[in-house]
């Protein structure tokens, strides 16, 4: 009876273990770090943009979901809100202005981002989320 | 093909629109949607929409990386992106319509007006009309269009597995805001 007891007391530990991780390490695990985390690829902002006017299709499966680090001139700092500061790089002038890369910064760089001036030549970390016909989009970026 | 089909479409409209230069834009308009089911709330946030209004004759389009939706769990974004809208396969949602009956709205004054929005949906690789109800409000510098409408997942091929069935809506809310200024 006793043996029976440590039994059920051993698999009632092992259910709750069971379900603390997969709630805490899957359902609620937390997204990545983009800051820290490694570039899968390194290109030139200008050659980023090149490749999805030339073939979209081809860029998309090559770059979209990839931490980069691009490096280019920049065109100009844009505060869209007060949560959001967009460093961008313009290669184009379109049907809608100027055509390029836009990187959308993580808070903890708005200060350093909103400092620089056009004709900088700078690096920049971030996940590419896709093409919107008239810029490459790259999220949750950094300066490395 | 279907993102050169896009991007060619897009480039078409954009060239009419910048020939009568009534374009009001943006690189930053928001797209929400919700989904709502006993067991959990789902909302997630796009940030990245490119969207433009020609005042002159009414054409508004919007197109937005779908990658760019942003979930509060990362769980669900990676289903979100894996396995229901594969935006591996289909990257970008696009509208391309007319707001109707555009002469009948003044845009040299502020004011608000509700309009009748009607177009082409296209997300994954279905397209479909539909008609929508919508707020023009109209600022000195800017113009504010927002709309909220229902979109049926099943309605664009987007396919839920049955263990995920009960998580999520059969009708999904979908809210447009983007602040369009003179291009």
């Amino acid at each position: 009876m006793k043996i029976w007891k440590i039994i059920l007391l051993i698999i009632a530990i092992a259910a709750i273990a069971a379900a603390f991780v997969v709630y805490f390490f899957i359902y609620s695990k937390p997204h990545r770090d983009y800051e820290r985390a490694k570039p899968d690829l390194e290109i030139a902002a200008e050659d980023l943009y090149r490749a999805f006017i030339e073939d979209e299709q081809m860029a998309a499966e090559t770059f979209n979901g990839k931490v980069l680090l691009i490096d280019g001139t920049l065109s100009g700092v844009e505060q869209v809100a007060d949560d959001m500061v967009v460093l961008y790089f313009v290669f184009e002038e379109g049907m809608f202005g100027g055509e390029g890369v836009r990187c959308t910064m993580l808070v903890n760089h708005h200060e350093q981002a909103l400092q620089m001036e056009a004709g900088l030549e700078i690096v920049v970390k971030g996940l590419c989320t896709g093409f919107t016909g008239t810029d490459v989009i790259l999220e949750h970026c950094s300066f490395p | 093909m279907m993102y050169n089909r896009l991007l060619t479409t897009i480039l078409l409209i954009g060239l009419h629109l910048a020939a009568i230069s009534q374009v009001h834009l943006t690189r930053n308009g928001t797209i929400r949607f919700f989904s709502e089911t006993p067991l959990e709330n789902i909302e997630a946030v796009n940030r990245q929409v490119m969207s433009a209004l020609n005042t002159e004759t009414g054409e508004f389009v919007f197109r937005l990386p779908m990658r760019s939706f942003a979930f509060d769990k990362a769980l669900m974004q990676e289903h979100f992106n894996d396995n229901f809208v594969e935006s591996h396969t289909y990257p970008n949602a696009m509208f391309q319509g007319q707001i109707l009956d555009i002469e009948s709205i003044d845009f040299s004054s502020t004011g608000e007006f509700n309009v009748v929005v009607q177009g082409e949906l296209t997300i994954k690789d279905v397209t479909k009309t539909i008609r929508e109800t919508g707020v023009l409000n109209i600022h000195e510098d800017h113009i504010r269009a927002q709309s909220v409408f229902i979109v049926e997942p099943g309605a664009y091929n987007i396919r839920i597995p049955t263990r995920y069935a009960r998580n999520i809506a059969g009708e999904i809310e979908v809210s447009v805001d983007v602040v369009l200024r003179p291009q």
